[in-house]
């Protein structure tokens, strides 16, 4: 696990045309992380990023990225013009193999990573609270901080491949179970004509998806890393409204409905649906039964009654949790047929960019920390999935390292599958054979060059 | 600094003689060390360390003279009178100092804005690399294009961004990226040298080219003069001792963009027959054992070297020889005249100047022949040695064989590899031998190409997207940076890279012996491509007496 605290040094917002005049420099930053920091460093460093964009505005008409310094990183983002999302990370300027630094193995961060982190907090800004611009100047502030000083602290991140390519973990059904759940949502859509189901989640994993495919990255992210970890350990804790559980409630608002007065407590969000053209406003509800979660969103314009709330819990309630039990059954054989094949010792990712699908070697134990990805071995996979025009529409590369491991990363079209095999005196050939083998044992049916 | 052929023999002890990597040979006449070795262990170094550790290294030159029983007096006297002498000669208005001017204060300034139009002239706007060179104060020494008088503005603006980086955050500036283009920032004693470039080299490889491009500098005022000028005027006007030297960095730009020699840190040596080499060799050790403080022989064509002969106990550094062909190529006045000039080579000593007499052998001959001494005074007997020299080359038919090599004659296995080779896959390739810093590539450059190249580069510099129909050999080098990045990538290196796509298929593979780059036709199979390269090695082997220099002679 890396510690976020320490290897952030700050994070800070800032919208140079806040305060243009000299003196009106502070009005200029948005947010500070951490607010304890003075107001003059505030402003010098403000001022530094100031200074780095606009002399590279000079020479590229592409946003600032990033600036190095001999220990530190700083990571530039503008999400809406004029507004810049800075985290300045301890990164030193690497010269020396990262094994020599002695960083100890998981406290090594790809820049990479870093940078996903920063998008990724505009995102949930922007799903959670809207456009920075569409706030008032008066209150951007206080809404900067109420959103991003818990955010910024509550991360983690482990140093792991699923921090270096974001995705969504797909759940795969046989034909039957799958069609269960759309008659589910057919049914419910087609007697609840408000109630739009935009996601079925079952344990972690994806099973239907109703909004654009950056909007479910980001949904999917704040269930599975926010609310159903937090939705799970009360789970455990109380045992005894396990049984309650088998008929589901709505987890958010996290308090349940109960009343009229809890539908204030609806959360806003900004989404795009499937269908949609442009992204608009909705209340964001999830109902919960077993392990299957169910969210859906209700256009804002709906006046929202009490009843309606009631009567379709009594709706959802049996059929989930009759539907939950089938899936259940479905990932116990499934679970079965994976571990059969999990045979092979060698590490795969596999990654398409149109549905975001994310699939990987099964943790062998996660008691042995020795089987995970070394950092070395993380940032090269970084840099082969970054540069997409590298491998182009189809490809296929091969990297040995001086200990000996190999990566190998193929793109087909949208489509990314990367093997790690260590393995001491092998060769290109021998590794590029395992590779077909493990790409065909483990992707069935996925066209990969070579074949 | 100059090392003794003692790191060579520790180089040596990694590839057991008997099975000697292709080029390798028990003695190298250059110095091997990894540029990307002594890259990392420059730049790791935290902002204390840096300005605590300025060089007071002793000069290697004074020992050459103190040892062939001189003192070092006259020389020192030299030097000091003469750096004074350019003090004299300074301007005494000075423009007032951007050194402490606030980045804020800046923005939204008169001159800031007129910096910004000229920054977008046709002059200066959509070039693919920019170099600016400026002192510690801000002042402009030398921009790649464009006039640096205008660019004023905006050398206050990077001497800020570095000043305000050291002084507040006590940090070093390094870099700034955006999607299509890097900024590297490296300062260097009194200079502060930055590059904007969107090609796709690596940030390491732009700070080693800013390194040349401050070598070059060194290379003609010694460090120790230029440290002495901004000791006693921080705000002094380097171009004033310049002059001429602004070509010299220009053409180097351009020479680094192009030859393979940069991006692998090693020198080309023009192929010769094993016989035609050993009587050039000969010929100058015969004429010149008798000039006792003769350092370097060095015989050069067309950026390929023929022979060295040296001092025994120093080699030169193959980025010191990078220097002396870019001196030579930039030079059409060599051409002409015997000519008498002082070389600072920052490798093997920065503190002084060596003096060397430089003329082309003959006129029906383009190679350059250069003698480098620790003497002031020895112009007449060194010419008196050059023309021995060229005399009894053309007895033993050597200027032949040279421009037979020079103008690629046909009959040359060296002239066109792959044909001779006989691998029709293979599009492309370059060898390094590690333990002599030599390289071959299937593209022997000829004179012309060279030419070719440059005034191409003249009319440009700018991007421009052009269709692709047939590769020519300044891409493949260009592809193969990447590659060149990743294997020597300090934090995660690469031993072996194969990639295939739709495009080609290029192997690169650094063993303890020798680095290799070869590009084949696209979607090779590997089992084809291990075979091909195989068959490669064994005629690089076969051909080593041929395209590598297989002796370290002395004098």
């Amino acid at each position: 696990m890396i510690d976020v605290k320490t290897k952030i040094y700050s994070f800070f917002i800032f919208n140079s045309s806040f305060g243009p005049r000299e003196g009106e420099e502070l009005q200029r930053i948005l947010f500070y992380h951490p607010s304890q920091t003075s107001a003059d460093t505030q402003k010098m460093q403000v001022g530094l990023c100031e200074a780095v964009v606009k002399f590279m505005s000079t020479f590229s008409s592409e946003p600032c990225e990033a600036l190095q310094t001999q220990s530190k990183r700083y990571i530039f983002y503008q999400p809406e013009k004029g507004y810049w999302m800075v985290l300045v990370v301890r990164i030193p300027y690497t010269t020396k193999a990262l094994s020599a630094i002695g960083e100890s193995r998981g406290d090594v961060v790809d820049p990479s990573v870093m940078y996903d982190l920063l998008k990724s907090a505009y995102k949930m800004f922007r799903m959670f609270r809207g456009l920075f611009k569409d706030f008032p100047i008066e209150e951007i502030y206080s809404v900067c901080d109420q959103f991003f000083t818990p955010y910024i602290t509550s991360r983690n991140l482990t140093n792991d491949i699923s921090d270096v390519i974001q995705g969504i973990n797909y759940l795969p059904l046989d034909k039957n179970s799958f069609f269960k759940v759309l008659c589910f949502i057919d049914l419910l859509e087609v007697n609840y004509p408000h109630f739009k189901c935009i996601s079925f989640i079952y344990n972690e994993q994806l099973i239907w998806n109703g909004l654009a495919t950056h909007d479910m990255l980001t949904l999917y992210q704040y269930l599975v890393q926010t609310l159903l970890p937090r939705q799970v350990a009360k789970e455990i804790q109380g045992g005894a409204v396990a049984a309650a559980q088998r008929h589901g409630r709505f987890i958010h608002p996290p308090e349940g409905i109960h009343n009229q007065e809890d539908l204030q407590k609806l959360v806003k969000v900004h989404l795009m649906r499937e269908d949609d053209s442009e992204t608009k406003q909705y209340y964001l509800v999830i109902y919960r039964t077993l392990s299957a979660t169910v969210c859906f969103t209700v256009d804002v314009t709906v006046e929202l009654e009490f009843e309606m709330f009631r009567s379709l819990d009594a709706f959802i309630g049996p059929q989930l949790s009759s539907i939950a039990s089938t899936i259940s059954e479905q990932c116990t054989i499934h679970a079965l047929q994976t571990a059969q094949l999990a045979a092979s010792e060698h590490k795969f990712v596999y990654f398409n960019r149109l549905n975001l699908a994310f699939k990987t070697s099964p943790p062998p134990n996660k008691l042995h920390l020795s089987t995970t990805i070394k950092p070395e071995v993380l940032s090269i996979i970084a840099s082969i999935h970054a540069d997409k025009k590298n491998l182009g529409n189809y490809g296929e590369i091969i990297i040995k390292t001086p200990d000996e491991y190999w990566i190998t990363g193929k793109a087909s079209n949208e489509r990314e599958f990367y093997v790690i095999i260590q393995e001491k005196n092998a060769n290109l050939k021998e590794i590029a054979d395992e590779v077909r083998r493990i790409c065909e044992a483990q992707m069935k049916g996925i066209f990969f060059y070579p074949m | 600094m100059a090392s003794t052929s003692k790191d060579v023999a520790v180089n040596i002890q990694d590839n057991p003689p008997d099975d000697l990597e292709p080029g390798a040979c028990p003695e190298s006449i250059l110095n091997p060390t990894d540029s990307f070795e002594e890259f990392a262990s420059e730049m790791s170094s935290s902002l204390q360390e840096r300005n605590v550790s300025l060089p007071s290294k002793s000069s290697t030159i004074y020992e050459i003279q103190s040892e062939i029983g001189e003192t070092s007096k006259e020389t020192s006297q030299m030097k000091a009178t003469k750096s004074s002498d350019d003090l004299q000669t300074k301007d005494e208005s000075m423009s007032a100092s951007t050194s402490n001017s606030n980045l804020t204060d800046q923005n939204g300034d008169d001159t800031d804005n007129e910096k910004d139009d000229y920054l977008q002239s046709p002059e200066l706007v959509n070039k693919e690399k920019h170099v600016f060179i400026l002192s510690s104060a801000g002042k402009p020494i030398y921009s790649r294009y464009g006039n640096e008088d205008k660019l004023a503005g905006l050398c206050g603006v990077i001497q800020a961004l570095v000043s305000v980086v050291e002084e507040q955050n006590q940090d070093i500036l390094r870099s700034i990226t955006t999607k299509d283009c890097k900024a590297v920032f490296l300062v260097k004693g009194p200079l502060i040298l930055v590059a904007l470039s969107k090609s796709n080299e690596s940030e390491t490889q732009l700070v080693l080219q800013l390194t040349y491009a401050f070598n070059q500098i060194v290379s003609v005022l010694t460090l120790t003069q230029l440290n002495r000028i901004f000791e006693q005027r921080r705000n002094y006007d380097l171009r004033r001792l310049l002059s001429g030297a602004e070509r010299l960095i220009d053409h180097l730009l351009i020479f680094m963009e192009k030859d393979p020699a940069f991006l692998l840190g090693a020198v080309r040596c023009l192929p010769l027959p094993e016989k035609a080499r050993e009587n050039i060799t000969s010929a100058i050790q015969t004429t010149c054992n008798k000039i006792r403080d003769l350092v370097f022989a060095i015989m050069i064509a067309g950026n390929q070297l023929i022979t060295l002969v040296r001092m025994k106990k120093y080699t030169l550094h193959p980025s010191d020889i990078h220097l002396l062909f870019n001196l030579v190529r930039s030079s059409e006045s060599f051409k002409t005249a015997e000519s008498w000039t002082p070389i600072c080579l920052p490798k093997f000593d920065s503190t002084g100047f060596l003096h060397g007499h430089v003329s082309y052998i003959s006129e029906d001959c383009q190679a350059c022949l250069l003698l480098l001494t620790v003497q002031r005074d020895a112009f007449f007997p060194l010419s008196q040695a050059k023309h021995t020299i060229a005399e009894k080359l053309r007895r033993s038919n050597c200027l032949v064989a040279i421009n037979d090599a020079l103008h690629r004659n046909e009959e040359l296995p060296t002239t066109n590899p792959l044909k001779h080779i006989g691998i029709p896959e293979i599009r492309h390739f370059m060898y390094k031998c590690k333990s002599t810093a030599q390289l071959f590539s299937s593209d022997p450059i000829s004179l012309d190409k060279l030419q070719d190249y440059r005034t191409r580069h003249k009319e440009g510099g700018d991007i421009t997207v052009k269709k692709i129909e047939r590769l020519s050999d300044i891409d493949y080098v260009r592809n193969y940076r990447e590659f060149c990045s990743q294997i020597h990538c300090t934090s995660t290196p690469a031993k072996l890279i194969f990639r295939s796509n739709s495009n080609d298929t290029v192997l690169a593979w650094v063993t303890n012996g020798f680095e290799l780059y070869v590009t084949f036709d696209p979607l090779m199979e590997k089992d084809h491509a291990i075979k091909a390269v195989d068959r490669l090695l064994k005629w690089i082997k076969k051909e080593e007496q041929r395209i590598f220099i297989m002796h370290a002679p002395t004098f």
